[in-house]
Protein backbone atom coordinates (compact mmCIF):
# COMPACT_ATOMS: atom_id res chain seq x y z
CA UNK A 1 0.00 0.00 0.00
CA UNK A 2 2.89 2.39 0.83
CA UNK A 3 4.42 1.75 -2.55
CA UNK A 4 1.11 2.64 -4.16
CA UNK A 5 0.97 5.88 -2.18
CA UNK A 6 4.51 6.81 -3.22
CA UNK A 7 3.72 6.13 -6.86
CA UNK A 8 0.50 8.11 -6.61
CA UNK A 9 2.27 11.16 -5.19
CA UNK A 10 4.30 11.34 -8.37
CA UNK A 11 1.41 13.05 -10.10
CA UNK A 12 2.46 15.33 -12.87
CA UNK A 13 1.70 18.99 -13.20
CA UNK A 14 0.62 20.83 -16.29
CA UNK A 15 4.09 21.91 -17.29
CA UNK A 16 5.40 18.40 -17.24
CA UNK A 17 2.51 16.88 -19.15
CA UNK A 18 1.02 13.52 -18.52
CA UNK A 19 3.29 10.56 -18.48
CA UNK A 20 6.13 12.15 -16.52
CA UNK A 21 6.60 10.43 -13.18
CA UNK A 22 8.23 13.20 -11.20
CA UNK A 23 9.46 13.10 -7.64
CA UNK A 24 7.02 14.50 -5.09
CA UNK A 25 6.78 18.26 -5.26
CA UNK A 26 5.74 20.66 -2.61
CA UNK A 27 2.94 23.11 -3.34
CA UNK A 28 5.52 25.88 -3.18
CA UNK A 29 7.17 24.46 -6.25
CA UNK A 30 4.09 25.02 -8.39
CA UNK A 31 2.42 27.99 -9.97
CA UNK A 32 0.24 30.13 -7.78
CA UNK A 33 -3.04 28.71 -6.54
CA UNK A 34 -1.88 25.10 -6.51
CA UNK A 35 -3.52 22.60 -4.21
CA UNK A 36 -2.22 19.17 -3.43
CA UNK A 37 -4.52 16.66 -1.85
CA UNK A 38 -3.04 13.46 -0.57
CA UNK A 39 -3.98 10.61 1.66
CA UNK A 40 -6.85 8.19 1.84
CA UNK A 41 -9.60 9.14 -0.56
CA UNK A 42 -12.83 7.27 -0.41
CA UNK A 43 -14.28 8.69 -3.59
CA UNK A 44 -17.29 10.96 -3.90
CA UNK A 45 -19.76 8.24 -3.13
CA UNK A 46 -18.12 7.06 0.03
CA UNK A 47 -16.76 3.83 -1.33
CA UNK A 48 -13.14 2.89 -1.14
CA UNK A 49 -11.68 1.37 -4.25
CA UNK A 50 -8.52 0.55 -6.04
CA UNK A 51 -7.63 4.21 -5.95
CA UNK A 52 -8.51 4.85 -2.33
CA UNK A 53 -5.04 4.56 -0.89
CA UNK A 54 -3.22 7.17 -2.81
CA UNK A 55 -5.21 9.21 -5.30
CA UNK A 56 -3.54 12.54 -5.75
CA UNK A 57 -5.25 15.61 -7.09
CA UNK A 58 -3.64 18.89 -7.97
CA UNK A 59 -5.26 22.08 -9.07
CA UNK A 60 -3.46 25.07 -10.45
CA UNK A 61 -4.21 28.36 -12.05
CA UNK A 62 -1.63 28.76 -14.74
CA UNK A 63 -0.27 32.24 -15.51
CA UNK A 64 -1.62 33.76 -18.69
CA UNK A 65 0.00 32.24 -21.70
CA UNK A 66 -0.08 34.05 -24.98
CA UNK A 67 2.84 32.89 -27.03
CA UNK A 68 2.91 29.23 -26.12
CA UNK A 69 -0.52 27.64 -26.33
CA UNK A 70 -0.74 24.41 -24.32
CA UNK A 71 -1.37 21.37 -26.38
CA UNK A 72 -4.12 19.06 -25.22
CA UNK A 73 -4.31 15.37 -25.90
CA UNK A 74 -7.66 13.85 -26.74
CA UNK A 75 -8.59 10.37 -25.67
CA UNK A 76 -7.08 8.90 -28.78
CA UNK A 77 -3.82 10.72 -28.25
CA UNK A 78 -4.34 13.27 -30.98
CA UNK A 79 -2.99 16.72 -30.25
CA UNK A 80 -5.15 19.81 -30.55
CA UNK A 81 -3.99 23.29 -29.60
CA UNK A 82 -5.97 25.16 -26.94
CA UNK A 83 -5.97 28.88 -27.59
CA UNK A 84 -5.60 31.12 -24.56
CA UNK A 85 -6.18 34.80 -25.15
CA UNK A 86 -4.32 37.62 -23.38
CA UNK A 87 -5.55 38.30 -19.86
CA UNK A 88 -7.37 34.98 -19.45
CA UNK A 89 -6.36 32.29 -17.02
CA UNK A 90 -6.27 28.64 -17.79
CA UNK A 91 -7.50 26.43 -14.97
CA UNK A 92 -5.81 23.09 -14.59
CA UNK A 93 -6.44 20.05 -12.45
CA UNK A 94 -4.57 16.76 -12.42
CA UNK A 95 -5.53 13.51 -10.77
CA UNK A 96 -3.71 10.22 -10.46
CA UNK A 97 -5.58 7.13 -9.37
CA UNK A 98 -3.70 3.90 -8.69
CA UNK A 99 -5.33 0.61 -9.63
CA UNK A 100 -4.34 -2.96 -8.91
CA UNK A 101 -3.06 -3.54 -12.44
CA UNK A 102 -2.47 -1.74 -15.73
CA UNK A 103 -5.40 -3.71 -17.12
CA UNK A 104 -7.83 -2.30 -14.57
CA UNK A 105 -6.47 1.21 -15.01
CA UNK A 106 -6.96 0.99 -18.76
CA UNK A 107 -10.40 -0.51 -18.27
CA UNK A 108 -11.40 2.48 -16.16
CA UNK A 109 -9.97 4.89 -18.69
CA UNK A 110 -11.92 3.33 -21.55
CA UNK A 111 -15.13 3.28 -19.53
CA UNK A 112 -14.77 6.97 -18.73
CA UNK A 113 -13.58 8.45 -22.04
CA UNK A 114 -17.09 9.04 -23.44
CA UNK A 115 -18.00 10.86 -20.20
CA UNK A 116 -15.35 13.47 -21.01
CA UNK A 117 -16.62 14.04 -24.52
CA UNK A 118 -19.86 15.49 -23.19
CA UNK A 119 -18.19 18.51 -21.60
CA UNK A 120 -17.60 21.22 -24.17
CA UNK A 121 -15.09 23.87 -23.27
CA UNK A 122 -13.05 21.54 -21.07
CA UNK A 123 -10.08 19.57 -22.32
CA UNK A 124 -9.52 16.29 -20.58
CA UNK A 125 -6.46 14.17 -21.14
CA UNK A 126 -6.12 10.72 -19.68
CA UNK A 127 -3.41 8.16 -19.84
CA UNK A 128 -2.32 5.02 -18.03
CA UNK A 129 1.12 5.04 -16.41
CA UNK A 130 1.86 1.60 -15.09
CA UNK A 131 -1.10 0.77 -12.88
CA UNK A 132 -2.19 4.37 -12.44
CA UNK A 133 -4.79 6.32 -14.35
CA UNK A 134 -3.62 9.91 -14.80
CA UNK A 135 -6.11 12.57 -15.82
CA UNK A 136 -5.66 16.27 -16.48
CA UNK A 137 -8.30 18.90 -17.12
CA UNK A 138 -7.78 22.36 -18.54
CA UNK A 139 -10.42 25.00 -19.09
CA UNK A 140 -11.02 28.72 -18.95
CA UNK A 141 -14.54 28.66 -17.59
CA UNK A 142 -14.53 27.75 -13.88
CA UNK A 143 -18.09 26.49 -13.90
CA UNK A 144 -17.56 24.13 -16.82
CA UNK A 145 -14.26 23.12 -15.23
CA UNK A 146 -15.90 22.21 -11.94
CA UNK A 147 -18.81 20.42 -13.62
CA UNK A 148 -16.55 18.27 -15.76
CA UNK A 149 -14.34 17.25 -12.86
CA UNK A 150 -17.26 16.52 -10.55
CA UNK A 151 -18.93 14.40 -13.21
CA UNK A 152 -15.73 12.48 -13.78
CA UNK A 153 -15.26 11.82 -10.08
CA UNK A 154 -18.85 10.59 -9.71
CA UNK A 155 -18.35 8.14 -12.54
CA UNK A 156 -14.86 7.16 -11.44
CA UNK A 157 -16.31 6.15 -8.11
CA UNK A 158 -18.93 4.06 -9.89
CA UNK A 159 -16.31 2.36 -12.06
CA UNK A 160 -14.14 1.57 -9.04
CA UNK A 161 -17.09 0.05 -7.19
CA UNK A 162 -18.03 -1.87 -10.32
CA UNK A 163 -14.54 -3.31 -10.73
CA UNK A 164 -14.32 -4.25 -7.07
CA UNK A 165 -17.61 -6.11 -7.16
CA UNK A 166 -17.14 -7.89 -10.43
CA UNK A 167 -13.43 -8.33 -10.98
CA UNK A 168 -12.66 -11.92 -11.86
CA UNK A 169 -10.53 -13.90 -9.50
CA UNK A 170 -7.02 -13.79 -10.87
CA UNK A 171 -4.87 -16.93 -10.65
CA UNK B 1 -28.86 -19.88 -27.31
CA UNK B 2 -27.36 -16.47 -26.60
CA UNK B 3 -28.28 -14.65 -23.40
CA UNK B 4 -28.20 -10.87 -23.39
CA UNK B 5 -27.99 -8.58 -20.37
CA UNK B 6 -29.70 -5.22 -20.87
CA UNK B 7 -29.30 -1.95 -18.95
CA UNK B 8 -32.01 0.72 -19.09
CA UNK B 9 -31.86 4.08 -17.33
CA UNK B 10 -32.89 6.86 -19.71
CA UNK B 11 -35.42 8.43 -17.33
CA UNK B 12 -36.39 7.85 -13.72
CA UNK B 13 -36.58 4.07 -13.97
CA UNK B 14 -33.41 1.98 -13.79
CA UNK B 15 -33.68 -1.64 -14.86
CA UNK B 16 -31.41 -4.58 -15.60
CA UNK B 17 -32.88 -7.46 -17.61
CA UNK B 18 -31.75 -10.80 -18.98
CA UNK B 19 -33.28 -12.34 -22.09
CA UNK B 20 -32.38 -15.61 -23.77
CA UNK B 21 -34.03 -16.83 -26.93
CA UNK B 22 -37.24 -14.94 -26.43
CA UNK B 23 -37.55 -15.72 -22.73
CA UNK B 24 -37.27 -13.04 -20.05
CA UNK B 25 -35.14 -14.60 -17.34
CA UNK B 26 -34.93 -11.55 -15.07
CA UNK B 27 -36.20 -7.99 -15.05
CA UNK B 28 -35.67 -6.15 -11.74
CA UNK B 29 -36.28 -2.40 -11.70
CA UNK B 30 -36.17 0.60 -9.39
CA UNK B 31 -37.98 3.92 -9.78
CA UNK B 32 -36.71 7.29 -8.61
CA UNK B 33 -39.78 8.93 -7.08
CA UNK B 34 -39.79 12.61 -6.17
CA UNK B 35 -42.12 14.42 -3.76
CA UNK B 36 -45.57 15.57 -4.97
CA UNK B 37 -45.45 18.78 -6.95
CA UNK B 38 -41.93 18.12 -8.23
CA UNK B 39 -40.36 16.38 -11.18
CA UNK B 40 -37.11 14.44 -11.50
CA UNK B 41 -33.97 16.33 -12.45
CA UNK B 42 -31.14 14.76 -14.48
CA UNK B 43 -28.40 15.03 -11.85
CA UNK B 44 -30.51 13.66 -9.01
CA UNK B 45 -31.84 10.88 -11.22
CA UNK B 46 -28.35 9.88 -12.28
CA UNK B 47 -27.25 9.86 -8.64
CA UNK B 48 -30.11 7.52 -7.83
CA UNK B 49 -29.23 5.19 -10.69
CA UNK B 50 -25.55 5.09 -9.69
CA UNK B 51 -26.51 4.12 -6.16
CA UNK B 52 -28.62 1.10 -7.13
CA UNK B 53 -27.37 -0.19 -10.47
CA UNK B 54 -24.75 -2.61 -9.17
CA UNK B 55 -27.23 -4.17 -6.74
CA UNK B 56 -29.74 -4.47 -9.57
CA UNK B 57 -27.15 -6.18 -11.73
CA UNK B 58 -26.51 -8.76 -9.06
CA UNK B 59 -30.25 -9.19 -8.55
CA UNK B 60 -30.75 -9.82 -12.26
CA UNK B 61 -28.07 -12.47 -12.42
CA UNK B 62 -29.40 -14.19 -9.31
CA UNK B 63 -32.97 -14.13 -10.58
CA UNK B 64 -31.88 -15.51 -13.94
CA UNK B 65 -29.71 -18.15 -12.30
CA UNK B 66 -26.79 -17.14 -14.49
CA UNK B 67 -23.18 -16.10 -14.07
CA UNK B 68 -21.07 -13.77 -16.15
CA UNK B 69 -19.91 -16.71 -18.22
CA UNK B 70 -23.48 -17.41 -19.34
CA UNK B 71 -23.96 -13.90 -20.72
CA UNK B 72 -23.10 -13.45 -24.38
CA UNK B 73 -23.63 -9.73 -24.86
CA UNK B 74 -24.13 -6.53 -22.87
CA UNK B 75 -26.80 -4.16 -24.20
CA UNK B 76 -27.46 -0.66 -22.90
CA UNK B 77 -29.69 2.28 -23.77
CA UNK B 78 -27.78 4.55 -26.08
CA UNK B 79 -30.67 7.02 -26.28
CA UNK B 80 -32.91 8.92 -26.46
CA UNK B 81 -33.36 10.17 -22.93
CA UNK B 82 -31.92 12.33 -20.19
CA UNK B 83 -28.19 12.85 -20.53
CA UNK B 84 -26.85 12.31 -17.03
CA UNK B 85 -28.80 9.09 -16.32
CA UNK B 86 -27.90 7.71 -19.74
CA UNK B 87 -24.21 8.36 -19.11
CA UNK B 88 -24.22 6.74 -15.69
CA UNK B 89 -25.77 3.55 -17.01
CA UNK B 90 -23.52 3.45 -20.07
CA UNK B 91 -20.42 3.70 -17.86
CA UNK B 92 -21.47 0.54 -16.04
CA UNK B 93 -22.30 -1.26 -19.27
CA UNK B 94 -18.85 -0.47 -20.63
CA UNK B 95 -17.12 -1.57 -17.48
CA UNK B 96 -19.06 -4.83 -17.28
CA UNK B 97 -18.41 -5.56 -20.96
CA UNK B 98 -14.67 -5.14 -20.39
CA UNK B 99 -14.60 -7.07 -17.12
CA UNK B 100 -16.45 -10.00 -18.63
CA UNK B 101 -14.91 -9.62 -22.09
CA UNK B 102 -18.28 -9.51 -23.82
CA UNK B 103 -19.40 -7.51 -26.85
CA UNK B 104 -21.30 -4.29 -26.22
CA UNK B 105 -24.46 -3.08 -27.97
CA UNK B 106 -26.02 0.38 -27.84
CA UNK B 107 -29.78 0.12 -28.22
CA UNK B 108 -32.40 2.68 -29.22
CA UNK B 109 -34.83 2.99 -26.31
CA UNK B 110 -37.89 3.28 -28.56
CA UNK B 111 -36.94 0.15 -30.46
CA UNK B 112 -36.51 -1.60 -27.13
CA UNK B 113 -40.16 -0.89 -26.38
CA UNK B 114 -41.27 -2.08 -29.81
CA UNK B 115 -39.28 -5.30 -29.75
CA UNK B 116 -40.46 -6.16 -26.25
CA UNK B 117 -44.05 -5.43 -27.29
CA UNK B 118 -43.71 -7.73 -30.29
CA UNK B 119 -42.13 -10.47 -28.20
CA UNK B 120 -44.67 -10.43 -25.40
CA UNK B 121 -47.80 -10.02 -27.51
CA UNK B 122 -46.85 -11.94 -30.63
CA UNK B 123 -48.06 -9.12 -32.88
CA UNK B 124 -46.61 -9.64 -36.35
CA UNK B 125 -46.57 -6.26 -38.05
CA UNK B 126 -48.62 -3.80 -36.02
CA UNK B 127 -49.05 -0.07 -36.16
CA UNK B 128 -47.35 0.94 -32.93
CA UNK B 129 -48.54 3.68 -30.60
CA UNK B 130 -45.52 4.50 -28.46
CA UNK B 131 -46.56 6.73 -25.57
CA UNK B 132 -44.47 7.59 -22.55
CA UNK B 133 -43.23 10.49 -20.48
CA UNK B 134 -40.55 11.25 -23.01
CA UNK B 135 -41.92 10.10 -26.34
CA UNK B 136 -45.15 10.06 -28.34
CA UNK B 137 -44.95 8.45 -31.75
CA UNK B 138 -47.04 6.39 -34.14
CA UNK B 139 -44.71 3.93 -35.82
CA UNK B 140 -44.96 1.24 -38.46
CA UNK B 141 -42.28 -1.02 -39.90
CA UNK B 142 -41.37 -0.71 -43.53
CA UNK B 143 -38.27 -1.73 -45.44
CA UNK B 144 -35.77 -2.14 -42.65
CA UNK B 145 -36.88 0.90 -40.64
CA UNK B 146 -39.39 1.68 -37.95
CA UNK B 147 -40.97 4.64 -39.70
CA UNK B 148 -42.53 7.47 -37.72
CA UNK B 149 -45.93 8.23 -39.20
CA UNK B 150 -47.00 10.74 -36.61
CA UNK B 151 -45.69 12.22 -33.39
CA UNK B 152 -45.96 15.02 -30.91
CA UNK B 153 -44.65 18.32 -32.18
CA UNK B 154 -43.83 19.49 -28.67
CA UNK B 155 -44.08 17.52 -25.44
CA UNK B 156 -44.89 13.85 -24.91
CA UNK B 157 -48.34 12.88 -23.69
CA UNK B 158 -46.83 11.40 -20.53
CA UNK B 159 -44.99 14.65 -19.89
CA UNK B 160 -48.29 16.50 -20.19
CA UNK B 161 -49.90 14.18 -17.65
CA UNK B 162 -46.93 14.28 -15.28
CA UNK B 163 -46.72 18.06 -15.30
CA UNK B 164 -50.45 18.37 -14.74
CA UNK B 165 -50.06 16.05 -11.75
CA UNK B 166 -47.57 18.53 -10.29
CA UNK B 167 -50.13 21.33 -10.53
CA UNK B 168 -52.55 19.32 -8.41
CA UNK B 169 -49.73 18.03 -6.19
CA UNK B 170 -50.73 14.47 -7.06
CA UNK B 171 -48.34 11.87 -5.67
CA UNK B 172 -45.58 10.55 -7.95
CA UNK B 173 -45.73 7.15 -6.23
CA UNK B 174 -45.88 4.78 -8.04
CA UNK B 175 -46.21 7.22 -10.93
CA UNK B 176 -48.19 10.43 -11.53
CA UNK B 177 -49.89 8.90 -14.58
CA UNK B 178 -51.19 5.96 -12.57
CA UNK B 179 -52.61 8.27 -9.90
CA UNK B 180 -54.25 10.47 -12.53
CA UNK B 181 -55.84 7.35 -13.97
CA UNK B 182 -57.28 6.34 -10.60
CA UNK B 183 -58.64 9.85 -9.99
CA UNK B 184 -60.09 9.99 -13.51
CA UNK B 185 -62.22 6.94 -12.76
CA UNK B 186 -64.07 9.09 -10.22
CA UNK B 187 -64.51 12.04 -12.57
CA UNK B 188 -68.07 12.95 -13.56
CA UNK B 189 -67.84 16.14 -15.55
CA UNK B 190 -66.11 16.62 -18.89
CA UNK B 191 -64.33 19.96 -19.01
CA UNK B 192 -63.80 21.09 -22.57
CA UNK B 193 -60.11 21.37 -23.38
CA UNK B 194 -58.28 22.27 -26.60
CA UNK B 195 -58.11 19.35 -29.01
CA UNK B 196 -54.94 19.63 -31.07
CA UNK B 197 -54.43 17.09 -33.81
CA UNK B 198 -52.44 18.42 -36.72
CA UNK B 199 -52.70 15.92 -39.56
CA UNK B 200 -50.66 12.94 -38.48
CA UNK B 201 -49.18 14.81 -35.51
CA UNK B 202 -50.38 15.97 -32.10
CA UNK B 203 -49.57 18.84 -29.77
CA UNK B 204 -49.89 18.78 -25.98
CA UNK B 205 -48.14 21.92 -24.74
CA UNK B 206 -51.17 24.12 -25.39
CA UNK B 207 -53.51 21.73 -23.59
CA UNK B 208 -51.15 21.71 -20.63
CA UNK B 209 -50.94 25.49 -20.54
CA UNK B 210 -54.71 25.73 -20.75
CA UNK B 211 -55.47 23.22 -18.03
CA UNK B 212 -52.78 24.66 -15.75
CA UNK B 213 -54.47 28.02 -16.17
CA UNK B 214 -58.08 26.94 -15.64
CA UNK B 215 -57.43 24.33 -12.95
CA UNK B 216 -56.86 26.71 -10.08
CA UNK B 217 -59.77 28.94 -11.07
CA UNK B 218 -62.29 26.15 -11.59
CA UNK B 219 -61.26 24.31 -8.47
CA UNK B 220 -61.45 27.47 -6.39
CA UNK B 221 -64.96 28.27 -7.63
CA UNK B 222 -66.12 24.70 -7.31
CA UNK B 223 -66.95 24.40 -10.99
CA UNK B 224 -65.25 21.04 -11.07
CA UNK B 225 -63.24 18.65 -8.95
CA UNK B 226 -59.64 17.47 -9.43
CA UNK B 227 -61.13 14.14 -10.52
CA UNK B 228 -63.11 15.89 -13.25
CA UNK B 229 -59.95 17.55 -14.53
CA UNK B 230 -58.06 14.24 -14.58
CA UNK B 231 -60.92 12.62 -16.43
CA UNK B 232 -61.19 15.48 -18.94
CA UNK B 233 -57.47 15.55 -19.65
CA UNK B 234 -57.32 11.81 -20.25
CA UNK B 235 -60.37 11.77 -22.48
CA UNK B 236 -59.00 14.62 -24.59
CA UNK B 237 -55.42 13.50 -25.07
CA UNK B 238 -56.29 9.83 -25.49
CA UNK B 239 -58.87 10.66 -28.15
CA UNK B 240 -56.16 12.53 -30.02
CA UNK B 241 -53.86 9.54 -29.85
CA UNK B 242 -56.57 7.18 -31.05
CA UNK B 243 -57.24 9.49 -33.99
CA UNK B 244 -53.67 9.62 -35.25
CA UNK B 245 -53.21 5.90 -34.72
CA UNK B 246 -56.32 5.16 -36.73
CA UNK B 247 -55.12 7.49 -39.46
CA UNK B 248 -51.82 5.61 -39.68
CA UNK B 249 -53.60 2.26 -39.71
CA UNK B 250 -55.81 3.42 -42.54
CA UNK B 251 -52.78 4.63 -44.48
CA UNK B 252 -50.93 1.33 -44.01
CA UNK B 253 -53.94 -0.95 -44.30
CA UNK B 254 -52.93 -2.37 -40.94
CA UNK B 255 -55.03 -4.88 -38.98
CA UNK B 256 -52.96 -4.78 -35.81
CA UNK B 257 -52.25 -2.06 -33.28
CA UNK B 258 -49.70 -2.33 -30.48
CA UNK B 259 -49.44 0.08 -27.54
CA UNK B 260 -46.03 0.40 -25.87
CA UNK B 261 -44.51 2.83 -23.41
CA UNK B 262 -45.42 3.75 -19.85
CA UNK B 263 -48.65 5.54 -20.77
CA UNK B 264 -49.66 2.32 -22.54
CA UNK B 265 -50.39 0.82 -19.12
CA UNK B 266 -53.40 3.13 -18.86
CA UNK B 267 -56.54 1.00 -19.06
CA UNK B 268 -58.70 3.86 -20.36
CA UNK B 269 -56.32 4.37 -23.29
CA UNK B 270 -56.41 0.66 -23.99
CA UNK B 271 -60.20 0.72 -23.82
CA UNK B 272 -60.46 3.59 -26.30
CA UNK B 273 -57.95 1.98 -28.65
CA UNK B 274 -59.85 -1.32 -28.43
CA UNK B 275 -63.07 0.41 -29.45
CA UNK B 276 -61.36 1.93 -32.48
CA UNK B 277 -59.76 -1.37 -33.45
CA UNK B 278 -63.05 -3.23 -33.19
CA UNK B 279 -64.72 -0.68 -35.43
CA UNK B 280 -62.00 -1.29 -38.00
CA UNK B 281 -61.89 -5.06 -37.64
CA UNK B 282 -58.38 -4.81 -36.27
CA UNK B 283 -56.73 -6.41 -33.24
CA UNK B 284 -55.23 -4.51 -30.33
CA UNK B 285 -52.13 -5.68 -28.47
CA UNK B 286 -50.82 -4.29 -25.21
CA UNK B 287 -48.52 -5.41 -22.37
CA UNK B 288 -48.76 -5.02 -18.63
CA UNK B 289 -46.74 -2.72 -16.39
CA UNK B 290 -43.76 -5.13 -16.28
CA UNK B 291 -42.97 -4.41 -19.91
CA UNK B 292 -44.89 -1.19 -20.70
CA UNK B 293 -42.88 0.83 -18.25
CA UNK B 294 -39.18 1.28 -19.01
CA UNK B 295 -37.31 -1.89 -18.10
CA UNK B 296 -34.01 -3.64 -18.70
CA UNK B 297 -35.46 -6.68 -20.42
CA UNK B 298 -36.70 -4.63 -23.35
CA UNK B 299 -33.17 -3.39 -23.97
CA UNK B 300 -31.93 -6.96 -23.62
CA UNK B 301 -34.53 -8.17 -26.11
CA UNK B 302 -33.71 -5.53 -28.71
CA UNK B 303 -30.05 -6.23 -28.02
CA UNK B 304 -30.68 -9.93 -28.57
CA UNK B 305 -32.17 -9.25 -31.99
CA UNK B 306 -29.31 -6.95 -32.90
CA UNK B 307 -26.70 -9.39 -31.60
CA UNK B 308 -28.14 -12.21 -33.68
CA UNK B 309 -28.10 -9.92 -36.73
CA UNK B 310 -24.40 -9.21 -36.19
CA UNK B 311 -24.54 -5.72 -34.68
CA UNK B 312 -21.76 -4.67 -32.31
CA UNK B 313 -20.88 -1.35 -30.70
CA UNK B 314 -17.14 -0.73 -30.30
CA UNK B 315 -16.10 0.87 -27.03
CA UNK B 316 -14.91 3.92 -28.94
CA UNK B 317 -18.48 4.44 -30.22
CA UNK B 318 -20.29 3.55 -27.01
CA UNK B 319 -21.42 7.01 -26.06
CA UNK B 320 -24.99 8.11 -25.48
CA UNK B 321 -27.19 10.55 -27.32
CA UNK B 322 -30.16 12.40 -25.93
CA UNK B 323 -31.75 12.69 -29.34
CA UNK B 324 -31.90 9.36 -31.13
CA UNK B 325 -34.68 8.98 -33.63
CA UNK B 326 -36.52 5.68 -33.95
CA UNK B 327 -36.02 5.70 -37.70
CA UNK B 328 -32.25 6.19 -37.45
CA UNK B 329 -31.72 2.50 -36.79
CA UNK B 330 -31.46 0.05 -39.63
CA UNK B 331 -33.59 -2.89 -38.57
CA UNK B 332 -31.54 -5.65 -40.14
CA UNK B 333 -33.13 -8.40 -38.05
CA UNK B 334 -36.46 -8.12 -39.90
CA UNK B 335 -37.24 -8.67 -43.53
Amino acid sequence: MQALEDDARGATNGAGGLGNQQSPQTPEGRSSGSLEVKGDHSGPEGQGGPGSEGAVAEAAVAPPQVEQAPRALGPAGDAAPVAVGPGSELLEFTLTVPFRSPLEADMARRSLIPVARRHQGVVQESTVNGSALAVRWTAEDPILFRTAINSFLDHLSLVIRNIRRLRPRLP
Amino acid sequence: MPAVLGFEGSANKIGVGVVRDGKVLANPRRTYVTPPGTGFLPGDTARHHRSVILDLLQEALTEAGLTSQDIDCIAYTKGPGMGAPLVSVAVVARTVAQLWNKPLLGVNHCIGHIEMGRLITGATSPTVLYVSGGNTQVIAYSERRYRIFGETIDIAVGNCLDRFARVLKISNDPSPGYNIEQMAKRGKKLVELPYTVKGMDVSFSGILSFIEDVAQRMLATGECTPEDLCFSLQETVFAMLVEITERAMAHCGSHEALIVGGVGCNMRLQEMMETMCQERGARLFATDERFCIDNGAMIAQAGWEMFQAGHRTPLSESGVTQRYRTDEVEVTWRD
